[in-house]
């Protein structure tokens, strides 16, 4: 016969073991994925888009606010932003001269340039957990592209990575990041604005307004003869904005 | 006298060489392949502003004189991009095609109209073809298309319809063209991926793979595509009904069926018709089509229009006027400005001071435009050193404000005599004024002066004021003779000795640029005439 005393420390033991079971399940909860990194043994691709993707998004925004570089070299200072002239001339009543002509591809590059250091840390991060995973690790680096498509902004690493693990290999040929971004659009109209410029020494600001409802496009004067476009998507936000100096006025006489 | 003759010679032809040295010097320019700035292609004056590195070149002539900084387009035949005032070893340097043509009109550069899919722009033939090969579809190349603005509001919109199938022994309906109809025809096993942030605990625990979700068996039968009807339509007997809810379609506010497809333009006074539950109805046939006001902020009508100032927005609650049905109506995009209410698309003039002079230093004019409920200001000054060598200019027309920056054609002016010459528009913008002065002796003087003056960087010392020379001074001699008792009598041009004669040549100095009038008074002498 259980004396009552005994039934209940019985009781209280029960309960101090429920309680230790139900903290050590909240813990593997909040603990245990982070451990597992997730999911990098079965998911290489998610693990690479996880490690790029945050300084891919930071280095195009950037990049769009400087005039589609990473480090302008010919700048005009707004805002305490370097933003590059992308199309400029140091003369009076001269047309500008393209600094740029192949904006798209020079901003590709740059994004690509861009996250050159990353790319390496995050293959070598994962190369080493799988082999710290016991995994046999195969990895061919081969060359990364960023492309700057409609409405999207895609990067492509022509990596390959063999994981073998006992008689299993698993194989990933391709690594894709996708990003929503229409810096695209921004770009094509920027080469448009630019056209401009360069063959009247100004453009229309509101014609491009009317044709694409989602653009907000603003003009700002330096000073010194220079303009700074600046386009903004007002449904997400992004940015893109340069610096043109083309057929200025001296001020005054002229003396 | 022949040795000195010849030393003449000699002492002639060296001073002429030098000479022709001295001013040549004084007239080099440097074309700069690169500048130590890094601009490519500039004309400078010394050769220390060149970037010399790399076998960069820097000769002491204009850079249209060169041939590396010949300017001319530039084609990407990759990118389908022409560039326009391109140097051409920038040019091919960066694998780009160089035309001597400066402005592209080239073939390869001729733009058109591009329709590919819904989607309409204007663009190059290259870029077109790009756009179609990245959606795997065609690319329509309208040469017939001429200007961008008919480009982007002629997109042809393929025709939609019902497109009923059976999905897993449902019969339901998506709202598509026919040609989405057939890509979904068809029995169709997929499995789809779900990875989601919080995954349970359960499968982290246990290892389960994140990236593969429950899978999911669609199985759909033929489909059947009703062309002109909607998804609606009770005789279609489709699981899909009419509902309270909209959403915005293409700037426009539309009704919404129970499968999430669009049905016709809002109006609430159709909810209850079948009819227009059934069959599309275009928008010229529906409520408010070309309202004068867009149909902006109407609770019943949701065919908003972008061009005449509304946008299909969602409602917020306080601030606007709750739609009969849904969350959606037509936002008004018109702006409010000092009181005064702008529509969508208006530009007009403001300057920056509050003085009533246009010609006040550093007063400087700007064009507002209306957009999309905002107002966005665009200075004149852009594009020029100084403030006023670009104007702003506004018209008005059926009480719709048009506004631009123009040039300030205020150079010659002064030189014109002729009031008619002065006040031609189309080679000046000049005013013709006539000053005279207060007091019992009058001295009218004409003068054709600028109508808005040139703004001058005042506050550099670049001299711009002080440099006037001549066209800065208006001289006035005042003549006096002696009197027979021994003073003097004012002759001539007695009235400038006024002060009011003074305000008004204020008047014109202060037409002529930033500068403040200056008197001086000079003295002079008493000489014998003629009688």
């Amino acid at each position: 016969m259980i004396k009552r005393g005994e039934k209940r420390g019985q009781v209280t033991i029960f309960i101090i073991i429920a309680v230790i079971i139900v903290a050590l399940a909240v813990l593997i909860y909040f603990v245990y994925p982070k451990i597992t990194t997730s999911g990098i043994e079965t998911n290489p691709t998610q693990y690479i888009q996880d490690c790029l993707k945050g300084d891919i998004e930071t280095n195009i925004n950037k990049i769009s606010l400087q005039g589609g570089s990473l480090n302008p070299t010919l700048y005009s200072l707004y805002n305490d932003e370097k933003i590059e002239y992308i199309c400029y001339t140091n003369e009076y009543y001269q047309r500008c001269v393209m600094q740029q002509p192949f904006l798209k591809t020079h901003i590709e590059e740059e994004i690509k340039n861009s996250i050159s250091e990353k790319t390496k840390e995050c293959f070598d991060s994962l190369e080493e957990n799988y082999k710290k995973k016991g995994y046999e690790v195969n990895l061919i680096r081969n060359d990364y592209s960023v492309e700057l498509l409609p409405e999207k902004i895609v990067t492509t690493f022509d990596y390959y990575l063999g994981l073998t693990k006992g008689s299993t290999t698993n194989k990933y040929e391709v690594f894709k990041i996708v990003l929503n971004n229409n810096l695209y659009e921004l770009v094509s109209i920027s080469n448009s604005i630019l056209e401009s410029e360069a063959r009247y020494g100004d453009a229309e600001t509101t014609n491009y307004m009317t044709y694409y409802h989602w653009l907000k496009l603003e003009k700002k004067a330096i000073g010194d003869g220079t303009k700074i476009y600046i386009l903004t998507d007002r449904n997400s936000e992004n940015k893109f904005q340069f610096a043109s100096r083309s057929i200025v006025w001296p001020a005054g006489y002229g003396f | 006298m022949k040795k000195e003759n010849t030393k003449k010679i000699f002492f002639g032809v060296f001073l002429l060489i030098t000479l022709i040295g001295i001013i040549s010097a004084a007239d080099v320019s440097y074309c700069c392949e690169r500048t130590t700035g890094g601009a490519w292609c500039m004309n400078m004056d010394s050769q220390s502003e060149c970037d010399t590195t790399g076998g960069l070149k820097a000769e002491p002539t204009f850079c249209e004189s060169t041939s590396y900084c010949r300017m001319g387009c530039c084609y990407d035949s990759k990118e389908g991009t022409c560039s326009t005032n391109t140097a051409k070893k920038t040019c091919e340097n960066g694998g780009g095609t160089w035309s001597n043509n400066a402005d592209c009109e080239i073939e390869q550069c001729e733009e058109g109209c591009c329709i590919v899919g819904e989607t309409a722009f204007w663009n190059t033939l290259t870029v077109c073809k790009k756009y179609a090969s990245i959606y795997g579809l065609e690319a329509n190349f309208r040469k017939d298309i001429s200007s961008e603005l008919q480009c982007i509001i002629s997109t042809n919109l393929d025709v939609k319809g019902a497109c009923v199938f059976e999905e897993n022994g449902v019969k339901t309906c998506k709202f598509l063209t026919k040609e989405e109809c057939n890509n979904i025809e068809g029995t169709t096993d997929s499995t789809t991926t779900t990875t989601s942030e919080g995954s349970s605990w359960l499968s982290n625990l246990f290892g389960n793979d994140e990236s593969e979700g429950p899978s999911t068996i669609l199985s759909i039968s033929s489909t059947n595509f009703y062309e002109g009807f909607l998804c609606s339509a009770e005789q279609l007997a489709t699981n899909c009904a009419k509902t309270e809810k909209t959403m915005c379609y293409n700037e426009k506010v539309y009704f919404v069926d129970s499968c999430g497809n669009i049905a016709n333009i809002y109006d609430s006074s159709k909810y209850n018709d079948d009819n227009y539950w059934t069959k599309i109805v275009k928008e010229e046939n529906s409520c408010g089509y070309e309202a004068s006001d867009g149909n902006a902020n109407s609770q019943t009508c949701g065919n908003c229009d972008y061009y005449f100032g509304s946008t299909c927005k969602s409602y917020q609650r306080g601030t606007d006027k709750s739609p009969k049905y849904g969350d959606n109506l037509c936002k008004d995009l018109s702006c409010k400005y000092n009181g005064k209410t702008y529509k969508h698309g208006e530009t007009w003039c403001v300057t920056n001071t509050k003085v009533a002079k246009l010609n006040a230093p550093g007063s400087e004019q700007f064009r507002l435009s209306c957009y999309n409920g905002e107002v966005l200001a665009e200075s004149c000054g852009a594009g020029s050193e100084g403030p006023r060598n670009l104007v702003c200019s506004e018209t008005e027309i059926n009480g719709y404000s048009s506004a631009g920056c123009v040039v300030n054609k205020w150079q010659d002016c002064t030189a014109q005599t002729e009031k008619d010459d002065c006040e031609n528009e189309e080679l000046r913008d000049c005013k013709w004024i006539k000053t005279t002065n207060s007091g019992s002796l009058k001295l009218t003087k004409e003068y054709c002066i600028p109508s808005v003056a040139p703004g001058f960087n005042f506050w550099e010392d670049t001299g711009t004021c002080t440099d006037f020379g001549t066209s800065g001074t208006i001289t006035c001699v005042v003549t006096y003779v002696k009197s027979i008792l021994g003073g003097k009598d004012c002759d001539k041009n007695c009235a400038c000795e006024y002060d009011s004669w003074q305000e008004n040549m204020a008047e014109v100095c202060e037409s002529l640029g930033d500068c403040e009038l200056e008197v001086k008074v000079g003295k002079g002498e008493f000489k014998e005439v003629d009688a």
